[in-house]
């Protein structure tokens, strides 16, 4: 254990970088591994979409996209941010692996704020709330955990929906 | 229970008394203001957990803070009961008084900050070694989308102000009242700027990007939570074992078993003794066995010696002063006393 005032000093370290980070023009927040800046700078969104009507719908055709409430809202999410989607469908487990591993961004399926993936995956503040058998159902959408300026900025983009 | 609620309603003896000890008027002076300002610490942390309750979503930094300050809770609470109880006159159920409140109030809450400094160093290390990413998104506030990580460096600015002033104001307090319970409170509260201090560097380095930040932050809480609690437990458990008085801060042995023993070595008519202070919590209780030189009891000569040796302190009320032939062999002290 240090003492205190060695530690005293650390954080104080600590506290002075922050702020000069904070000062160099990073923003705050930052994704760690710099997803929203990639799905600018490559004009991609990759959205994985597990079956769930009316939130999510299979594609028509098979070689179609899919429908669905979440779907379109993340569509407008993408043009936004001047990307376009690519979507993936799967079961759920499949995609969670997937966002885990960075091979998606976004995974919309009628997930709740219940779902068993939250230490997984980072999942949004609700941006609706239905009521199912008498309960109140709070819903979200998964994001890769931790890729906090694409979360923030996905929950922007919601409560601006929500409106 | 019904014992419990008994010892709490001391009645009058509360906040003059502990035990049969009346109190002088300045220190019950000072009683007073470490009741007031204990209170205030309850009003002011318990907010502060609120309000970190509200906003500290799933940054483990946040949460070892707000673990701490649901923890900082017990020592006031400790001091508050133990004060009230150990105001109680003795009586046959508890002839020593019930000072001992103090410890094992000091004891439990050393164990309470043990254990989850423990915890919370499992926990925040398995988070590192996981590399969990800790998401932080944004959160409303009055109608505005903002990112959550800007209450909960406001927050943490509230609750790193408050402890600081108040564990200054009570460290001279815990002295003066010989109260371990309160001395442990107010370090606690000294070094809770740093605690609050790590959960801002946590979620600020968590902000510009450093995952690893929020975690390592919460080690550095988890780790001086379980020094605390540490050296709270060695401090609780000595006291408990019935070690010679020591200061309140422990750092020695209290000036006043020094005193004690060298008022009986200033006594020509005292031709050896063997002097055991035990601490109560509050209050000291002395035994004294001493070895006349002319090898007679004299009634009037002990009563002296007690009255002489209560007037030093109001720490010091009971004393047993006892006449014996010779001082054990070995337990003798060494020294100026001599035989």
């Amino acid at each position: 254990m240090a003492s205190p005032p060695a530690r005293a000093r650390v954080l104080a370290a600590g506290l002075l970088s922050a702020a000069l980070l904070g000062g160099c023009g990073v923003s705050i927040p930052t994704d760690p591994d710099g997803t929203l800046n990639r799905v600018r700078t490559s004009g991609e969104l990759r959205v994985g979409v597990s079956p769930h009507p009316p939130f999510t719908t299979l594609p028509a055709t098979p070689d179609g996209e899919p429908g669905g409430t979440e779907v379109e809202l993340v569509e407008q999410f993408a043009r936004a941010q001047g990307a376009e989607p690519e979507y993936v469908v799967e079961g759920e487990e499949e995609l969670v692996r997937l966002l885990e591993e960075g091979e998606l961004d976004v995974v919309v399926g009628g997930l709740t704020s219940k779902s068993p993936w939250s230490k997984k995956v980072g999942l949004t503040r609700p941006y609706l709330e239905t009521s199912e058998h008498g309960r109140t159902v709070k819903h979200v959408m998964a994001v890769v955990r931790g890729e906090n300026l694409l979360m923030s900025e996905l929950e922007r983009f919601l409560d601006e929906e929500a409106r | 229970m019904t014992s419990l609620a008994r010892a709490m309603s001391s009645g009058p003896r509360h906040g003059t008394h502990f035990g049969r000890t009346e109190l002088p008027e300045d220190v019950q002076e000072v009683l007073r203001r470490a009741r007031r300002l204990e209170w205030v610490s309850l009003a002011y942390l318990g907010t502060g957990v609120v309000l970190v309750g509200l906003v500290m979503g799933s940054s483990q930094a946040m949460q070892a803070a707000w673990i701490e300050d649901l923890l900082s809770l017990i020592p006031p609470i400790a001091f508050l009961v133990g004060a009230r109880v150990a105001a109680n006159e003795p009586d046959r159920a508890y002839p020593f008084g019930r000072h001992r409140s103090v410890a094992v109030g000091h004891l439990v809450a050393a164990v309470a900050l043990l254990t989850m400094g423990l915890f919370l160093v499992y926990d925040s290390a398995s988070g590192l070694i996981e590399r969990d990413h800790p998401p932080i998104g944004t959160m409303q506030l009055l109608g505005q989308t903002v990112w959550a990580g800007w209450p909960m460096v406001a927050v943490m600015v509230y609750t790193l102000v408050g402890p600081v002033i108040l564990g200054r104001m009570k460290l001279p307090l815990a002295d003066q009242l010989h109260d371990k319970v309160l001395h442990a409170d107010a370090q606690m509260n000294k070094a809770d700027w740093m605690t609050a201090g790590g959960a801002i560097v946590g979620v600020l380095g968590i902000g510009v990007g450093l995952w690893w930040a929020d975690a390592a932050a919460a080690l550095f809480i988890a780790l001086s939570i379980l020094h605390d609690g540490w050296s709270n437990v060695q401090h609780a458990v000595t006291g408990l074992m019935d070690r010679t008085a020591r200061t309140v801060d422990d750092a020695e042995e209290h000036p006043l078993v020094g005193r004690l023993e060298a008022y009986l070595d200033s006594r020509p008519w005292i031709r050896d003794h063997h002097t055991r202070v035990r601490d109560m919590g509050h209050v000291f209780h002395v035994e004294v066995r001493l070895v006349p030189r002319d090898g007679r009891a004299d009634l009037a000569r002990l009563t002296q010696v007690g009255d002489d040796l209560r007037a030093m302190d109001w720490k010091i009320d009971d004393v047993t002063v006892a006449p014996v032939h010779r001082v054990h062999e070995g337990e003798t002290r060494t020294g100026e006393g001599g035989r």
